[in-house]
């Protein structure tokens, strides 16, 4: 884990209010898996958090981060041109685990699909990767050819407007064709988290199941207890630290 | 390269600056970025005598130059931090400040028994803006934050107490006298100030707990004024706190009056604000001659 100043090598519009940001970093951070995020400074004095961004891609010292325009931080991240410096904190959290596990299914939902991307990348060697992916519209629609690394690649929107109508989890639910998964990993919109859940349990799938959440944070390393979410034992865990990746068994969405 | 050290109700201290309470846990996760053996000192989260969950998410929200929080005082219980933090603390040899909150005057002085004889200070948080019971309920008023530090300060026959004072009162001078009179040894000031921000599409606020306390870079001048009017009200030490982000606010601070200060909104801004912070302050007494930064203290004049 290290805070260090990197150079915004590009910072792209991928899609509607998406942008990409590929940032040089002076060092290597070590290992980056699939899973974790950076805290990313907006580079405005006005903005003293940073923003927790899920890595989408590493590539020797370039680190690539997606995020959508939510606010002025986002917007005056937006404005970063290449060249400028950022500080950054990373790798945070804990990412995905995929240990011994060969078929893999991904089921994403928007803005979640980009930690999954970086699991994908991780191991598209040596794993097989079925993603079900969701997208609200055609305008929303980014970063195909890095999905298309997995084995099979379901795209569907909530509009019917690219791929079918529909979303990322019934794709997964409805999709008979598929070799049975020895583990799910899933990462979207909270809504679509508690319906996997729900679908899960109702189905009697016993497939372990890892998920990806996003909460505001602080620190984004554990210290001020800010992003919690409940477990089901009814403690909190941190989302920065003991997370973002939690078994869905394991928490209440 | 000027001394740094300081003195505190007969503490020293390596350096002056502390890490403020809620923002820096017990220091084992910012000791992942940097060996935290370099500061002066932490203020743990603050601690209950039982184990609290705390509000619900979202508990943090920005404003321009600022953030709000409203954790609600989680934390794993006194004990627990005896028994497994403290230990930990303890070999990085910096001073620790065992920061408490109580639901009634008897937990207080229950709480500072545990702590007696096992931490540097106890800072009684008395002005916490995030929960319901207790907390700020005691930190308001000169009578009741005279009657929780008399309490407190029975039951630490062996270790110093700091009162942390709230800037959402009427006088801070009277207060911090309150504090004094109560039997003090420090006052630290400001907590946080309380305020709302509004997601203004969805109508409502962005925190869970619709307000939070204010902290950050844009409270420093504020916190700077009734540092200045706390240390001139009493004669016991201040601690300042208050939107310290670089070495500058703490000459600004140690010149308003404070023997030492504290850091928290800024190591969310950077990991590494107090080794940095520190290395400023020494280049600025560098650059200026100063050899000690304890002749910077309380050196502010008022104009005319």
């Amino acid at each position: 884990m290290k805070d260090l100043t990197t150079v915004v090598k590009s910072n792209v519009k991928i899609a509607e209010n998406i942008f990409m940001i590929t940032l040089t970093l002076p060092e290597s951070a070590g290992r980056i898996k699939g899973g974790q995020f950076v805290n990313l400074s907006t580079g405005d004095g006005a903005h003293l958090l940073r923003r927790p961004l899920g890595v989408m891609k590493v590539e020797g010292n370039d680190v690539s981060v997606c995020y959508q325009l939510k606010g002025e931080g986002t917007v005056k991240l937006s404005q970063a041109k290449a060249g400028d410096k950022l500080k950054i904190l990373l790798p945070l959290g804990n990412g995905f685990d995929l240990e011994g596990k060969k078929n893999i299914a991904v089921i994403g939902g928007g803005v979640g699909i980009f930690p999954l991307i970086a699991t994908i990348r991780e191991h598209c060697a040596d794993k097989k990767f079925y993603s079900y992916i969701g997208f609200r519209n055609k305008n929303a629609v980014c970063l195909t050819d890095e999905l298309e690394k997995s084995e099979k690649l379901t795209i569907v929107t909530d509009d019917g407007g690219f791929g079918a109508k529909g979303n990322a989890v019934e794709a997964y639910l409805n999709d008979c064709d598929k070799p049975e998964p020895d583990l799910i990993i899933a990462c979207g919109p909270p809504v679509m988290l508690k319906v996997l859940k729900q679908k899960l349990s109702e189905r009697g799938i016993k497939t372990p199941c890892y998920v990806s959440l996003e909460e505001r944070m602080g620190c984004g390393i554990g210290a001020c207890l800010v992003c919690v979410c409940k477990k089901t034992d009814g403690e909190n865990a941190r989302v920065c630290k003991d997370g973002p990746v939690f078994n869905i068994e394991e928490v209440e969405l | 390269m000027a001394n740094l050290s300081v003195n505190i109700c007969g503490v020293a201290f390596k350096n002056p600056l502390i890490a403020a309470s809620g923002t820096f846990g017990f220091g084992r996760e910012y000791n992942e970025i940097y060996d935290i053996s370099q500061i002066g000192g932490i203020s743990t989260k603050g601690m209950t005598l039982q184990p609290r969950l705390g509000n619900p998410v979202p508990r943090i929200a920005e404003g321009s130059g600022v953030i709000l929080n409203a954790v609600g005082l989680q934390n794993p219980g006194v004990d627990h931090f005896i028994k497994y933090d403290l230990p930990f603390l303890k070999e990085k040899g910096i001073v620790i400040v065992a920061n408490v909150a109580g639901k009634s005057f008897d937990e207080y002085g229950e709480i500072c028994a545990k702590l007696n004889g096992l931490v540097d200070f106890v800072e009684l948080n008395i002005s916490c803006p995030n929960v319901k019971a207790g907390g700020m309920a005691f930190g308001i008023k000169p009578e009741s934050i005279e009657k929780v530090t008399r309490v407190a300060k029975s039951s630490l026959s062996k270790t110093p107490l700091m009162v942390k004072l709230s800037p959402n009162v009427e006088s801070i001078p009277v207060n911090a006298q309150a504090a004094e009179r109560g039997g003090a040894d420090c006052v630290s000031l400001i907590n946080t100030l309380t305020g709302m921000v509004i997601d203004i599409e969805r109508r409502r606020p962005l925190i869970a707990n619709n307000t939070g306390g204010v902290s950050g870079a844009g409270i420093k001048p504020i916190a700077v004024r009734m540092v200045y009017e706390a240390a001139h009200a009493v004669s016991i030490p201040v601690i300042g706190m208050g939107g310290i982000t670089c070495g500058k606010d703490v000459i600004e601070f140690m010149m308003a009056g404070a023997k030492a200060v504290q850091v928290g909104t800024a190591n969310f801004t950077n990991a590494n604000a107090m080794p940095e912070i520190i290395a400023q302050t020494n280049g600025w007494l560098d650059a200026h001659g100063i050899k000690d930064i304890n002749e910077i203290i309380d050196t502010v004049r008022l104009n005319g």
